[in-house]
């Protein structure tokens, strides 16, 4: 077979067994790949209503069908499951070169189920599954330990997905780390493989991936990458990377600052592009992509040197302004410890923040002020071992609020911390977070690339937004249903697709040209899929903490001051969406947009 | 003669060459068996690339008991960007090393005298492989690609402009 290797390796850690079954290739022809194909595993897969901490609740490894060629940043794997943080979906993509290296070993999909009764670590070589205890040597390392490690004891050449110490503890915002400096970092996936008891996979493959005629598919590659990948609208991640953003962003009043409480980080410019230029040391790529965008920094801290890929804007935000650190070099730690803990970044900057925010306010006091950076770094470490006020802050930003009565200061959706994009600045970011499949997350619309980095459109006004959210309107606004086919492919952002792109891509794979309109059908499919999937396990009321929307807390300074999307329209937007979406006033797909959609599944009656 | 380098300043490590290589020579990608390789520690980001010299190394063909590999003319066709392209101008045949997989007996002394590792036992068909240059145009060359990158060159020495035969 082309493209897919046709087999799921099931693993189940309770009885230490490993089994292999066919992919499902119905499915694979309705959802592609990535996203999609994750979304059927887990509609089918996951027992309805489980408690996600229960071993019977699975983690999902799910390839693209491009993973292991030479296809720009499609190495990506996406780690999905009914999240432990947020009761709901939750797919979480990285890059590096652990999906490709599980084509090489002749797997798709990888479903782990069952809690193991000790700690373990699995090695996957080819066929062959094995566990190995993972105490006293492998529980407790950081992530750079236990990958060579690994490196060391079971093969020099294994790719790893492992959790540090973040996960062990069950930390709900713990991540799973590959390649080091590669997370699957949002909603907690780390916790869900430490609640399994399982500390790494490490995996490698000799096997191959097919892709028909060969010599025409390198052919057709060649010139991909030339028309397409290696341009000026990709290449900006080459030559600058995501610290672009800050001053652009930081420049519409949009950059989340002391927690949440400005718009504007007058000391952003120390965490600008430029700054990062001038302690860049090289460049770094995910497997199988020409474009190269890790940016590899190092700085000293304390007379040690401090060397690693990253920070993306995202953790410039969140752990920089949003915790009024502007020292670079603090920065450079605090994301340091995080890959090093295994903490996602930006819910760590989010509760740092919140913290600092609760101390400066006295509602309590963590011993830890705004732009702190000497307490600040030892912050993940406190968290990781829920030590100190670590213990406090492991709560994450929701029960942290509820715990000391100031509900109000709770910047998340659906218990998702919100990343580095302030509404009340890009007002299409409002419906992006409310409607978000997975809670408070920028990655499935993005309106900033039109409101701020193009300016194709204005930020502060809802009109086209819940439009642009759905289906690409105005054209270069990537949309729910776009990003949600993109991450079938599994394209990376960074190779910025259109529809025709995709479809160009997908000829090979499908053997016939989709049009363009197939090619949003299918991400439509997906969306929808997804919302049948929250919809059956049960999601919260689709909404933003106030302060994003109302009147009453537009910001009263930096370049967003007075701007609101107000409370009338917020309700309105939110209508709207269900309206566009052909969804029913409570947000339930109506089975006439199911059926034209194709989605194959259906509610359970009374949910 | 000529022969495709790594520089490890420049690689990222993206791959493109090995899996360029494997589809080439194997109609599949299967990196563990491309004719070069990039090896990266992810942590410290170090990379190291592994090329054959041909016939500017040649111990390979050196170690051979059976003879079987032989210098070839290869002509050269090179596509895609690389920092040598200008030295190239005019020259149009070149020699590799090729194994002869009649001859080839699997005895593994070339692969014992290779200082670069790359030259190994095919998996399946139980004959050494290795770096032929892809019949005169290097995939490795056409997929790295990123102008700004441009990791692996095509060298020529100037002393082997001339066809030189090895005993």
């Amino acid at each position: 077979m082309d493209f897919y290797k046709g087999n799921v390796l099931r693993i189940d850690m309770s009885t230490k067994t490993a089994t292999v079954e066919p992919l499902n290739m119905e499915w694979a022809a309705l959802y592609v790949g990535g996203k999609g194909l994750l979304f059927r595993y887990m509609w089918e897969y996951v027992p309805p209503m489980v408690d996600p901490w229960a071993p019977e609740n699975p983690l999902f490894l799910m390839t693209g069908p491009f993973a292991g060629t030479n296809v720009s940043t499609t190495s990506r794997l996406v780690v999905g499951a009914k999240s432990p943080t947020t009761g709901i979906l939750n797919d979480s993509y990285v890059g590096g070169s652990f999906a490709p290296e599980m084509k090489f070993a002749g797997y798709d999909a990888i479903i782990v189920v069952g809690k193991a009764v000790e700690p373990t670590v699995v090695t996957i070589r080819n066929d062959v599954v094995e566990f190995v205890p993972a105490k006293p040597k492998y529980w407790g390392m950081k992530t750079s330990e236990i990958e060579q490690a690994l490196r060391d004891d079971f093969d020099a050449g294994a790719k790893t997905l492992s959790i540090g110490p973040a996960g062990e503890t069950l930390n709900p915002w713990a991540c799973l780390s590959t390649d080091q400096y590669h997370k699957a970092g949002r909603g907690g996936h780390g916790a869900l493989m430490g609640s399994k008891n399982l500390k790494a996979i490490a995996i490698r493959g000799t096997g191959s991936v097919t892709v028909g005629d060969a010599r025409a598919f390198l052919s057709d590659m060649e010139r991909i990458h030339r028309e397409f990948v290696l341009t000026d609208d990709n290449l900006w991640a080459h030559e600058e990377g995501t610290p672009i953003l800050v001053d652009l962003v930081n420049g519409a009043g949009a950059m989340p600052t002391r927690n949440w409480s400005e718009g504007y980080f007058e000391g952003a410019k120390n965490l600008n592009s430029e700054s990062f230029q001038k302690i860049r040391v090289k460049k770094r790529a995910c497997y199988q992509c020409a474009i190269a965008c890790r940016n590899v920094h190092a700085v000293n801290w304390h007379g040690a040197r401090v060397v690693g890929e990253g920070p993306e804007y995202e953790t410039i935000a969140l752990g920089g302004a949003n915790c009024g650190i502007d020292d670079i070099d603090a920065l450079m730690k605090f994301n340091e410890e995080c890959d090093q803990w295994g903490l996602d970044t930006i819910s760590t900057g989010a509760v740092i923040g919140l913290a600092m925010d609760m101390t400066e306010k006295g509602i309590h006091d963590f011993g830890v002020r705004f732009g702190e950076g000497e307490k600040y770094v030892e912050m993940p470490g406190l968290i990781s071992r829920k030590e100190g006020v670590g213990a406090e802050l492991s709560l994450g930003v929701r029960r942290l609020c509820a715990k000391y009565g100031a509900p109000e200061l709770s910047m998340e959706v659906k218990n998702l911390e919100m990343p580095g994009y302030d509404p009340r600045g890009a007002f299409g970011m409002s419906i992006s977070y409310a409607t978000s499949d997975r809670g408070g997350c920028h990655m499935r619309t993005y309106s900033v690339g039109d409101e701020i980095l193009s300016g194709a459109v204005p930020a502060a006004t809802m009109e086209g937004k819940v439009e642009g959210a759905i289906s690409n309107r105005p054209p270069d606004f990537i949309s729910q249903n776009f990003s949600s086919i993109k991450f079938c492919g599994i394209w990376c952002d960074f190779w910025a697709v259109n529809p025709l792109q995709v479809s160009q891509m997908l000829l090979h794979i499908y053997g016939r040209e989709l049009s363009e309109d197939e090619v949003m059908l299918i991400g439509e499919r997906v969306w929808n899929l997804g919302r049948l999937f929250n919809l059956r396990e049960g999601v919260e009321a689709d909404t933003l903490p106030k302060k994003l929307y109302s009147e009453k807390f537009a910001h009263t300074s930096g370049p967003s001051a007075g701007q609101a999307i107000g409370e009338a329209t917020w309700a309105d937007s939110l209508r709207r969406y269900y309206e566009l979406r052909g969804w029913d006033a409570k947000g339930v797909p109506t089975e006439a947009k199911l059926s034209e959609l194709g989605v194959d599944v259906r509610l359970p009656a009374g949910r | 003669m000529p022969h495709v380098m790594i520089s490890r300043k420049k690689c990222t490590a993206c791959h493109m060459c090995e899996l360029a290589c494997s589809l080439y020579h194997e109609g599949a990608y299967r990196p563990s068996v491309a004719r070069l390789r990039s090896e990266c520690n992810p942590t410290t980001t170090e990379i190291k690339g592994f090329t054959c010299l041909q016939t500017a190394c040649a111990k390979c063909q050196e170690a051979c008991p059976e003879g079987a590999i032989e210098t070839r003319v290869v002509t050269l066709e090179p596509e895609g960007a690389f920092d040598s392209a200008a030295k190239f101008e005019g020259v149009s045949a070149g020699h590799v090393l090729v194994v002869d997989e009649n001859k080839c007996s699997n005895c593994g002394d070339c692969y014992d005298a290779c200082p670069y590792g790359v030259i190994h036992e095919h998996p399946e068909r139980k004959v050494a492989y290795k770096c032929d240059l892809c019949d005169g145009t290097p995939q490795c060359i056409v997929f790295c690609q990123n102008p700004h990158v441009l990791a692996i060159d095509l060298k020529i020495d100037k002393a082997d402009r001339e066809p030189v035969t090895r005993a």
